[in-house]
């Protein structure tokens, strides 16, 4: 079936575009507030500023990132051309350095995706840790963003709403999702692909497994220090379980032998 | 009957995809497609951003955006232009290896056109990460030039 190309407004593609595809998407017929395209991408690229990266981009809140991925994910811009762009305007700093560290993170996984193929969809390694809690199916408050827990539900509503999550929030998530409410990961990727703009079969069941460890040497766990430092304290601030009843509110230490029945140093393969 | 047709696909969606700046002239055709979407059932928003990301990549010369499956789709298009010979862009997803395998099967030429490098490298990668990145940084820290050109800062919107 031939699609239409002659509609010009983005109203008039959105409303023709959802009967045309009919069946093949779920959800809402909304787009995302992202614009696919070259001419965004290179706007996106432009309005980059890779200064203060390595120090910010682990904020989910001051969001020094570049928001790139879903042109990259679609080669709308190579990794190459952002690589020469980002180095070209702001040299080789610590800052550049660590965002084209990143951009590797992409290149290793296409690697192992062209190694694997599909396999990538099946636990590569054995997990080093297995989390003692019951496997049980993704739960409808995580599809309905309706957990209780700020830093999660918000970054599950920013998913479905925009197509996009920070990546720190995405570890946060998956790491949630795995290891205290025991869902497999492939469910937790499958819900993450039919909803990212960057959604991309590699860089995700592999980050997933990287956060499970069937890709890695630990699994990836983080607490509500964590969440608070890297949140400017918003999620928490508005959190009800903040003074009470968060499950992430504790050490480290307490948190590898509640989740997994082991001391932190053998968690982390040190033992 | 010797003309070529570009496809174009999902990892390689742009006015400057590489196989369609070797064939500056070439009709155009990107595929929704509808057996693995149907199956997926992805958000409409990366449905629509696909859609964006193909009309740029087609505007300027014959294009086509279509629904259903994907070889044949490209096939009827080629037999529509008079094409023998389909170039894309190479991608490392077993489905892309699996419709080039089709379409050769089915009697067209397909050229397959390499993305510009990262990095280069040959063979198995490493099990992690950092001794990937310990191998390539220096090549990934050497520019190979100045990046794109970009719209100028009042260009909005
Ligand atoms: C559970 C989980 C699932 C993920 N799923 C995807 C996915 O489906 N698609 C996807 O592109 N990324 C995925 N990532 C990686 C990362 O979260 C995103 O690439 C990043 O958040 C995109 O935002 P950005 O462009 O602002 O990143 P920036 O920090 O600005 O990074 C620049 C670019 O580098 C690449 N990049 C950065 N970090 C990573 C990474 N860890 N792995 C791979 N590439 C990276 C991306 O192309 C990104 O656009 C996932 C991470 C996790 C933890």
């Amino acid at each position: 079936m031939q699609l239409r190309t002659d509609l010009t407004t983005r109203a008039e593609q959105v409303a023709y575009l959802a009967g045309a595809l009919d069946g093949l998407y779920a959800g809402p017929a909304t787009p995302a507030p992202i614009r696919g395209g070259r001419r965004a991408a290179l706007r996106r690229l432009r309005a980059f500023d890779a200064r203060g990266y390595a120090r910010t981009r682990n904020d989910v809140a001051k969001r020094g990132v570049s928001a790139l991925s879903p042109y990259i994910r679609h080669g709308v811009l190579t990794l190459a051309e952002v690589r020469d762009s980002i180095l070209s305007r702001f040299g080789h700093t610590p800052d550049t350095e660590k965002f084209v560290n990143e951009l590797a993170w992409r290149a290793f996984w296409q690697l192992v995706y062209a190694q694997l193929g599909d396999r990538i969809h099946q636990d590569i390694e054995p997990a080093k840790q297995r989390a003692r809690v019951a496997r049980r199916r993704l739960p409808p408050e995580v599809i309905e963003a309706a957990t209780g827990l700020v830093c999660i539900d918000e970054s599950l509503h920013e998913l479905y709403t925009t197509g996009y999550m920070h990546n720190h929030a995405r570890m946060w998530v998956a790491a949630y999702l795995q290891h205290w409410l025991g869902v497999d990961w492939r469910e937790g990727a499958d819900l993450f692909y039919r909803h990212l703009l960057d959604g991309d079969p590699a860089s995700n069941s592999l980050s997933w497994q990287w956060v499970g460890s069937t890709f890695s040497h630990k699994p990836y766990i983080f607490n509500r220090q964590n969440v608070e430092r890297f949140s400017g304290g918003e999620f928490c601030a508005r959190c009800p379980l903040a003074s009470g009843g968060c499950p992430f509110d504790d050490s480290y230490e307490n948190l590898a032998l509640r989740l997994f029945g082991v001391s932190l140093a053998e968690l982390e393969g040190r033992r | 009957m010797n003309g070529a047709v570009v496809w174009l696909h999902g990892d390689s969606l742009s006015p400057t995809d590489p196989a369609l700046l070797a064939n500056p002239v070439a009709p155009a055709i990107f595929v929704f497609d509808e057996p693995f979407l149907a199956a997926a059932q992805l958000s409409f928003k990366r449905l629509f951003f696909l859609y964006e990301c193909a009309l740029e990549a087609i505007a300027g010369r014959t294009g086509s955006i279509r629904r259903g499956v994907v070889v044949e789709e490209v096939r009827a298009f080629a037999a529509e232009q008079q094409a023998t010979a389909v170039h894309v862009t190479a991608s490392v997803a077993p489905r892309f290896r699996q419709y080039v395998a089709e379409l050769r099967a089915s009697g067209l030429q397909v050229v397959v056109h390499e993305l510009p490098a990262f990095v280069t490298w040959r063979g198995e990668p490493p099990r992690r990460f950092s001794s990937f990145w310990r191998r390539v940084a220096a090549e990934a820290l050497r520019p190979t030039g100045t990046g794109p050109v970009l719209p100028a800062e009042h260009d909005v919107e």
